[in-house]
């Protein structure tokens, strides 16, 4: 398989930042989340969101849409505990794929800030398994 | 008035102490054997160097906390032993000759004295913090593909680490949406 542009790789990690905003929105809308612990989580999202949109422009940007099954969303948003699990799902996914990509990025300028946002969805994980009384760390 | 000096801070410039002698201040050169220069061995040896240091830190940490703290603190030090191997193997492949730590007595003379679960927990995040930073820095310079990819791995441990040691001190597991800088 060719090896992708970093306008496409960034495009993937937008579309997985955009999912997740969508989530702790309605997690936040249906009190699916403490509030605080959602309002953070949304609002480092976002911020992640816009820093890729930013690195994205004047590249060719296309418009990522969001990824997630919307009856998944919904139907982890029966409680709190369905939710964070869903939640610490997307994260891991997230984690996952800034590692993919600060390594495979051709730009080695975003390696290092697509790692340093890696590492906030790596705590957000722990944070989400805090709430839920879990083992902050899985091994 | 005479500047102050938090205990946290104190702790940090320890650890800051540590770091430095176990990167280069007082080791000999990482790595060299036969990898070629340019070949990433040289940083992974760093990193190696680093890893032995945070291992041995641990270790006199866990002398002084119990419980949940105890546990945690044990899983991250096992997941550091990995890292541990994992750059062993990486040096290796490379022809390099991957750098030995120091004896826990040396590494315990560099350590800030430990004298509560506060300290010890104050102490372990300035450590993932810079490890955090290490293996972030590290994606920029590696040459080759698969040794980036094994430091995102492992910079991915570390940010859990990170956040584990924060959220087990009371505080948010996340500092802010990006832990070492900004796109």
């Amino acid at each position: 398989m060719a090896a992708r542009s970093d306008v496409e790789l960034l495009e993937d990690l937008l579309a997985i930042e955009q999912r997740l905003v969508s989530a702790y929105e309605g997690a936040l809308r249906r009190e699916a989340i403490d509030v605080g612990l959602g309002e953070m989580l949304r609002d480092h999202e976002r911020e992640h969101a816009g820093a890729i949109e930013r690195a994205l422009a004047g590249a060719g940007q296309r418009n990522p849409r969001a990824l997630v099954p919307e009856a998944k969303l919904t139907a982890a948003l029966r409680s709190r505990t369905s939710f964070a699990r869903f939640a610490v799902h997307l994260e891991d996914e997230a984690v996952a794929a800034y590692a993919r990509t600060a390594a495979e990025i051709r730009n080695p300028r975003l390696r290092q800030p697509l790692g340093s946002i890696m590492a906030c969805e790596a705590a957000h994980g722990v944070a989400l398994r805090n709430a839920l009384g879990e083992p902050v760390l899985i091994d | 008035m005479a500047p102050s000096i938090t205990r946290r801070e104190a702790l940090g410039g320890a650890a800051a102490a540590l770091v430095l002698a176990s990167c280069g201040g007082g080791d000999a050169p990482p790595p060299g054997g036969g990898a070629k220069p340019g070949s990433g061995a040289a940083l992974l040896g760093s990193l190696l160097a680093l890893e032995h240091a945070v291992v041995a830190a641990y270790a006199a940490c866990e002398e002084v906390v119990g419980g949940g703290v105890l546990r945690n603190m044990r899983a991250i030090a096992d997941q550091e032993r990995r890292h541990v191997a994992r750059l062993q193997a990486l040096i290796r492949e490379l022809g390099g000759d991957p750098p030995s730590g120091r004896s826990a007595e040396e590494y315990a003379r560099t350590f800030p004295r430990l004298r509560e679960p506060g300290d010890a927990l104050a102490f372990a995040e300035d450590l993932e913090q810079r490890q955090v930073r290490a293996y972030l820095e590290a994606l920029t310079e590696l040459p080759d593909l698969k040794l980036r990819q094994a430091a995102a791995d492992i910079g991915a441990d570390e940010g859990r680490h990170l956040a584990a040691v924060r959220a087990l001190q009371g505080l948010p597991p996340a500092q802010g949406p990006f832990v070492t800088g900004a796109l």
